[in-house]
């Protein structure tokens, strides 16, 4: 077998990210050469998903790193005999993204074969955190309405109201077509709730449920991209079965998706070298020659890398917290048919939290419950997932949303947070660029819903490693693999 | 080959483009295929319906279900031997005499099946029958160990059209051999247990809606399940409430289901009946079901399938006389109120709707219906409100305008030129 530096390598792909594993996967039935590295020891980086021992030496190591996205990370865990269970009983995610049905990467995914690796979940219903304005009783979760049959069945809005939403909703169906876009394109960069109010009279209760249901971090959302974002959500609805708009990969959202692309990318011919990095680059050389951190040097064509570097301080917080309680009551389907959800979204819309100081809060924070079908945590636990726009004060409103929200959702006894991690995660501008035969990946974006527009730079990546070669039928559309669904069976 | 089983609802067929490599493949399955059908014949003809011939059908459906003489092949091989004799030795298979070859088509759809199959009078395989001559040794009754074997079997046949089912959800074939099979449940084993297999089934048939809520023979299926469930053979508990329930649930799915709306307004006059519903519940009822259906126009008012069922709480209402009714002790006046309030609700559809046809429809049947009611001509201001809806309905719906025509003619609703006298 040729030894690494023996080989001249089409290209060397740094790090396991969603992007880079997602380029593997879409090289992984060409004849390239490639070689795939990543300096940590796991795959993934900045998506990837950890066990209670990993976050630990992750945490270790954003708190002695000097660059990077991370910042800020922290551990705390209730003292005593909890029931935390152990290390490897959890899967805690640094990217726990729902994906919509719509969403271009689960089509890629089918057409790429690939997503018979996954096993997808149903992400259930979004719901708005409801403070209680009577001190004696306990805040309540609304479920937001996304379809004709929820607006039916709700309760909470007015006959008047429930023809504007439904107005609302059919408006964005078709959001595209002539005689809608003409009435919003003039209101294309105000923001979605001054529209809402002027074309729709919706009163505030319902502009927050529209804003809610677009998960914008900063709740300013501009018109064009909510009705996208909506438009998104409402198209998903059902695709997939009755009930659900998005759905979530099991065992640690898009780390699974990058492993298992990963995990096509080797049995396609390439090779991974994990805790190896790159010590140094000659680009003026052709091939380009790399120095590994593993002690070899080896030349490549190419080279895709991702910029690690964040451009400014600005990012969300996110704060992850093991509970001791399976939160039954979260994930029940209410539609016939539909799959149990085993994600479920809150919202606590701007106002809806008090900081210490008796502060209404300022920005909205988001909530994903997991519960244990995801593989997150052990059976009776869940894992919540909070984010929020960085701000001074963000770790005391994640830690007020936490405790509210545990509130809401006390039955006989409030649950317990058994482990918590917390984090701040920075944003950056950086646009995905080649330059010559180097590949640099933007930095991912935290968001809590996939953003399909990250799949270009994929496409990109992958013309650049290709060239002349590219085929464009053949992106990630691959037939099975001999073997895989053997229809003939039934002929022996 | 296995048919796809035609489309499904919004899903269209693709058809196959063939290299020379896939036909050259096709063409080995197909003798393949001949291959079988021929052994088969011959063990037929042989008049052979043994475990060799049973198997071939299994190999033979599974390439192709729409065969419909292989489904009775394999009937007639359960028939002859795998299942146990019945105690009273006569042929399970009424379709058919038992030294015939079983190959005429039924046509069937589920709801006809129920008509066909006749059912012999059911034995109920009691446990004392048959037992003469067992010994104290054997630990389970005859008739109990062949009453396991053909639980088994039935248990396998289920089981097997399955696949075969969700490949092609249509084939009559395969759904006249499942009802066949649970059919052979009642006639051979115990009540408690055929009750069972018949209770999984209708969960199958809630499967099948879910997966196409508008299958119409999906929901056919259903009733006749349920029919059968309901019926003396499996202990005869109504099953009203469930199935009316099950309907809340389907319109929460989807509005817009015809066959939901439909199973709910024929389950009604049971339910009430059932319920020893009084004179305060059954306004009540009614009440809570107009209240609804109301609820539902307000968000749909496009949807057909809606409107069809609000014109059957009215005609509850307005044409009593002939059919069940909700609440038969109304009084005219009683009736009046009732439809003026509705036409006052539907108005204030139109706040927001103002060009769904439907709407404009409705107002116009119910306002001729309270005129009839009340055995009087239209006043002036319903006059003007009929008048300005047809024209919305000539502007909407400008296909029926023969239809819109002899309308005002016969109610005089054209409206008088500008400077006319009234």
């Amino acid at each position: 077998m040729e030894s690494l530096a023996d080989t001249l390598w089409d290209v060397v792909i740094c790090g396991t990210g969603l992007q880079q594993s997602l380029l593997a996967l879409a090289l992984s039935r060409s004849d390239k050469k490639v070689l795939h590295i990543d300096p940590n020891d796991f795959y993934g980086d900045a998506e990837a998903a950890f066990s209670l021992q990993e976050v630990e030496s992750w945490v270790e190591k954003v708190q002695t790193g000097k660059e990077g996205l991370f910042r800020a990370a922290s551990v705390e865990k209730l003292e005593g005999d909890t029931g935390l269970s152990f290390p490897r009983a959890y899967s805690l995610a640094l990217a726990p993204q729902l994906i919509h049905a719509r969403s271009t990467l689960l089509s890629q995914l089918v057409s790429s074969r690939a997503y018979r690796q996954v096993e997808f979940l149903a992400v259930g219903s979004f719901s708005i955190f409801k403070p209680s304005s009577d001190p004696s009783q306990s805040p309540t979760l609304v479920r937001i309405p996304s379809t004709r049959e929820d607006v039916f069945s709700t309760t909470a809005i007015s006959a008047k109201a429930k023809r504007g939403l439904m107005k609302f909703l059919k408006f964005v169906l078709d959001y595209e077509s002539t005689p809608q876009a003409e009435a919003w394109q003039p209101h294309t960069d105000a923001p979605l709730t001054e529209f809402l109010l002027k074309e729709f009279k919706m009163d505030k209760e319902l502009q927050t449920y529209i804003v809610t249901l677009t998960l914008s971090l900063d709740g300013g959302i501009n018109t064009r991209d909510g009705l996208a974002v909506i438009h998104r959500h409402l198209s998903s609805m059902g695709l997939y079965g009755p009930g659900f708009a998005a759905l979530y990969p099991k065992w640690g959202g898009l780390s699974e998706i990058a492993q298992v692309s990963c995990r096509a990318g080797a049995v396609g011919g390439a090779v991974y070298m994990l805790g190896t990095g790159v010590k140094a680059m000659n680009d003026q050389e052709d091939p380009i020659v790399l120095e590994l951190t593993s002690g070899d040097t080896i030349k490549t064509r190419k080279v895709v890398r991702a910029n690690e570097s964040a451009t400014d301080e600005s990012g969300i917080n996110r704060l992850v917290a093991v509970v001791s309680s399976p939160l039954k009551s979260l994930f029940q389907s209410t539609v016939e048919g539909a799959p149990t959800p085993a994600v479920a979204v809150v919202a606590f819309p701007a106002g809806s939290l008090s900081t210490a100081a008796g502060e209404a809060s300022q920005s909205p924070v988001y909530l994903s419950v997991h519960s244990s079908d995801t593989g997150e945590c052990p059976a009776n636990q869940s894992v919540l997932y909070f984010t929020t726009i960085s701000k001074p004060a963000s770790q005391d409103l994640l830690q007020e949303a936490l405790d509210s929200f545990l509130a809401a959702v006390a039955g006989d006894t409030v649950p317990q947070c058994l482990y918590q991690l917390q984090y701040k995660q920075l944003r950056s501008s950086a646009q995905s660029q080649a330059s010559g035969s180097i590949f640099d990946f933007a930095p991912p974006r935290p968001a809590l819903a996939f953003d399909d527009s990250t799949l270009q730079s994929v496409h990109d990546a992958w013309k650049m490693v290709l060239g002349d070669d590219a085929i464009e039928e053949e992106y990630l559309t691959f037939a099975d693999r001999e073997g895989a669904m053997d229809d003939d069976e039934v002929y022996d | 080959m296995a048919d796809q089983g035609g489309s499904q609802h919004g899903i269209a067929r693709t058809s196959r483009v063939r290299t020379e490599a896939q036909r050259q493949q096709d063409l080995e399955r197909i003798q393949k295929y001949r291959d079988l059908e021929s052994q088969l014949r011959k063990l037929v003809s042989a008049s052979d319906y043994a475990r060799d011939t049973f198997d071939l059908t299994t190999k033979l459906l599974k390439l192709n279900p729409e065969y419909y003489t292989v489904w009775n092949v394999r009937r007639r091989t359960l028939i002859s031997g795998l299942f146990s004799r019945r105690s009273d030795g006569s042929s399970c298979w009424r379709g058919c005499s038992s030294s015939s070859r079983c190959d005429t088509t039924t046509t069937c759809s589920a709801a006809s099946l129920s008509s066909s199959l006749t059912r012999t009078p059911p034995s109920q395989a009691s446990p004392t029958t048959g037992r003469s001559g067992t010994t104290a040794d054997e630990g389970v009754a005859p008739d109990e160990e062949a009453q396991k074997k053909d639980l088994e079997i039935i248990k396998s046949e289920l089981y097997f059209t399955i696949p075969l089912l969700l490949e092609s959800p249509k084939c009559y074939w395969i759904w006249s051999y499942r009802l066949w099979i649970l059919d052979q449940s009642i006639l051979l084993l115990p009540v408690e247990i055929a009750k069972k297999i018949w209770q999984e089934e209708l969960g199958l048939a809630s499967k099948m809606l879910t997966k196409d809520r508008r299958n119409f023979h999906a929901w056919g299926y259903r009733r006749h399940v349920v029919s059968q469930l309901e019926s003396k053979e499996l202990g005869g508990e109504s099953l009203v409430e469930s199935e009316f329930a099950y309907t809340d649930r389907m319109i929460r799915v989807d509005l817009s289901n015809f066959s939901a709306w439909h199973s709910r307004s024929t389950l009604i006059p049971r339910l009430l009946d059932e319920r020893g519903a009084g004179e305060r519940e059954r306004r009540n009822f009614l009440d809570a079901e107009l209240n609804q259906i109301r609820e539902a126009l307000n968000v749909g008012p496009e949807d057909q399938s809606l409107w069809y069922y609000h014109q059957f709480l009215v005609d509850n209402l307005v044409s009593p006389v002939g059919r069940p009714t909700i609440v038969p002790s109304l009084t005219v006046e009683e009736r009046v109120t009732y439809l003026a309030t509705e036409i006052t609700e539907i108005k204030d559809l139109l706040e927001d709707y103002e060009d769904v046809k439907l709407i404009y429809e409705a107002l116009l049947e119910y306002t001729l219906g309270l005129c009839q009611l009340e055995k009087r001509k239209p006043e002036e201001d319903e006059r003007q409100d009929l008048i300005a809806w047809v024209k919305k309905l000539r502007e909407l719906d400008p296909m029926r305008m023969g239809r819109w025509i002899d309308l005002e003619k016969g109610y005089g609703l054209t409206e008088l030129l500008p400077g006319g006298s009234g």
